[in-house]
């Protein structure tokens, strides 16, 4: 996922500066993502410089300056959103390069690190369930269906970790 | 971090009652081994709310049924509010579960020939009193009220497990039983239905879940126990705190390059 079409995205509904740019990421977010403020106007001087948003007026007071969505900004937003993501799936966790070192290292035995790496996972399962709840009372139903997909990934590698367990007892799944 | 999810007690240390006591259970079924259970041990507390899972055929609903009075172990011992299960005999046993036996299965098994009050009122007759007036109560409490005088063909799958599970408390049991009850559901109704079961469980009812839907487990349950070829591998409490969005998930940005 991008910062930068991130906040051209927001910069789309309306000319904002850089801080104000910065708290509604976050805000969509649900407090998912936190940003550098450094982060933000680097960006957008970045995108200042490619023409895909403009500078509203002139520096205002404390040197806030607005900007927007250019034309060019626009088509390249639209042409993003369009695109579905397609490149290598990220698998980011340790638990994939555990797995393969224990295979070597812990004598093959797999199971305690499965059970535990099993708990891990009902415990976030648990806390995802309730904040998607939460996301739902919020009447925040955007940030739900991010919860979701959380939640059923989690799911997946629950049901993974079920597998290689089974394997590891030398008894079968479901 | 590392007791996150290992923050486990023994049932004496916290000062909760015991309500249920496995003591080695062997469950051995004539001609094969699917379900059987192989010295299991385990204690429930008065008050929680635990999921046991396990693949198919790993003994999960072997546990519930033997819990139940449904069913005898081969060997090992039970007790029920700190009853013998084995020392009841099978007049005794029908009375126990009609007394602190609340039961929820996969599908329904409503008569389909009464409607759903006639059908929740059933244990109610068993035990000679008429509950009618707590049966529209819990009919109403559970959302369905206005399906009381209906038939259960008329009833949706999520509609007629509800009338299920006001059949299963209108007694008032001591312990409710559910195995797999969303399992016919579809994922809306089966949400419901969970979320019907956290509520009960708020108000202090003890249940204990068979599922293989951890997602619905863990909405509930702050105990997983997890049974694989009929004994227990895993007992967990999970921590009930709130944590931050923040700390739960991250969504991870690609920085600009350029």
């Amino acid at each position: 996922m991008s910062l930068k079409y991130g906040l051209m995205g927001l910069l789309a509904e309306e000319p904002l500066h850089g801080y104000e740019v910065k708290n509604r990421f976050e805000a969509m977010l649900g407090g998912t993502w936190e940003v550098n403020i450094g982060q933000v106007y680097t960006t957008l001087q970045r995108l200042e410089r490619d023409g895909l948003v403009q500078p509203v007026g002139e520096r205002g007071d404390r040197g806030k300056l607005l900007y927007r969505l250019s034309a060019e900004g626009q088509k390249a937003l639209a042409e993003w959103l369009s695109q579905p993501d397609s490149g290598p799936q990220q698998l980011h966790e340790d638990i994939y390069v555990k797995l393969l070192l224990a295979t070597r290292v812990a004598n093959g035995d797999l199971a305690p690190l499965l059970a535990r790496q099993k708990r891990a996972y009902l415990q976030r399962l648990r806390d995802l369930n309730r904040l998607e709840d939460q996301a739902r009372r919020d009447g925040r139903n955007d940030l739900a269906r991010l919860v979701r997909g959380a939640l059923l990934h989690t799911e997946a590698d629950l049901k993974w970790v079920d597998e290689l367990t089974a394997d590891a007892h030398g008894g079968k799944t479901e | 971090m590392g007791g996150r999810a290992n923050g486990r007690r023994a049932w004496w240390e916290d000062g909760m009652s015991e309500l249920v006591r496995l003591t080695d259970v062997t469950k051995v079924y004539q001609g094969g081994i699917t379900g059987a259970l192989n010295g299991v041990s385990a204690s429930i507390e008065r008050g929680e709310f635990t999921a046991i899972m396990g693949p198919s055929g790993s003994g999960k609903s072997t546990m519930l049924n033997l819990v139940a009075g449904l069913d005898r172990p081969t060997s090992g011992t039970i007790t029920v509010g700190g009853t013998d299960l084995a020392k009841l005999s099978e007049a005794g046993l029908a009375r126990f579960r009609r007394d602190h036996i609340g039961f929820v299965f996969q599908f329904f098994y409503l008569l389909p020939n009464l409607t759903a009050l006639e059908n929740v009122l059933i244990p109610a007759q068993l035990k000679g009193n008429s509950a009618t007036v707590r049966a529209r109560g819990l009919l109403d409490q559970l959302g369905i009220k206005e399906a009381a005088d209906r038939y259960p063909a008329r009833l949706s799958g999520g509609q007629q497990q509800r009338v299920a599970i006001a059949r299963a408390l209108i007694n008032e049991p001591t312990l409710l039983l559910a195995d797999e009850p969303t399992g016919a559901l579809d994922t809306h109704s089966g949400e419901q239905v969970m979320e019907l079961l956290g509520r009960l469980h708020g108000d202090g009812q003890t249940i204990l879940l068979v599922t293989h839907d951890a997602k619905l487990a863990t909405r509930n349950a702050a105990r997983v126990i997890s049974v694989m070829d009929g004994k227990i591998v895993d007992d967990a409490r999970l921590e009930t705190t709130e944590r931050s969005a923040a700390e739960v998930i991250r969504v991870r940005g690609e920085e600009l390059k350029r």
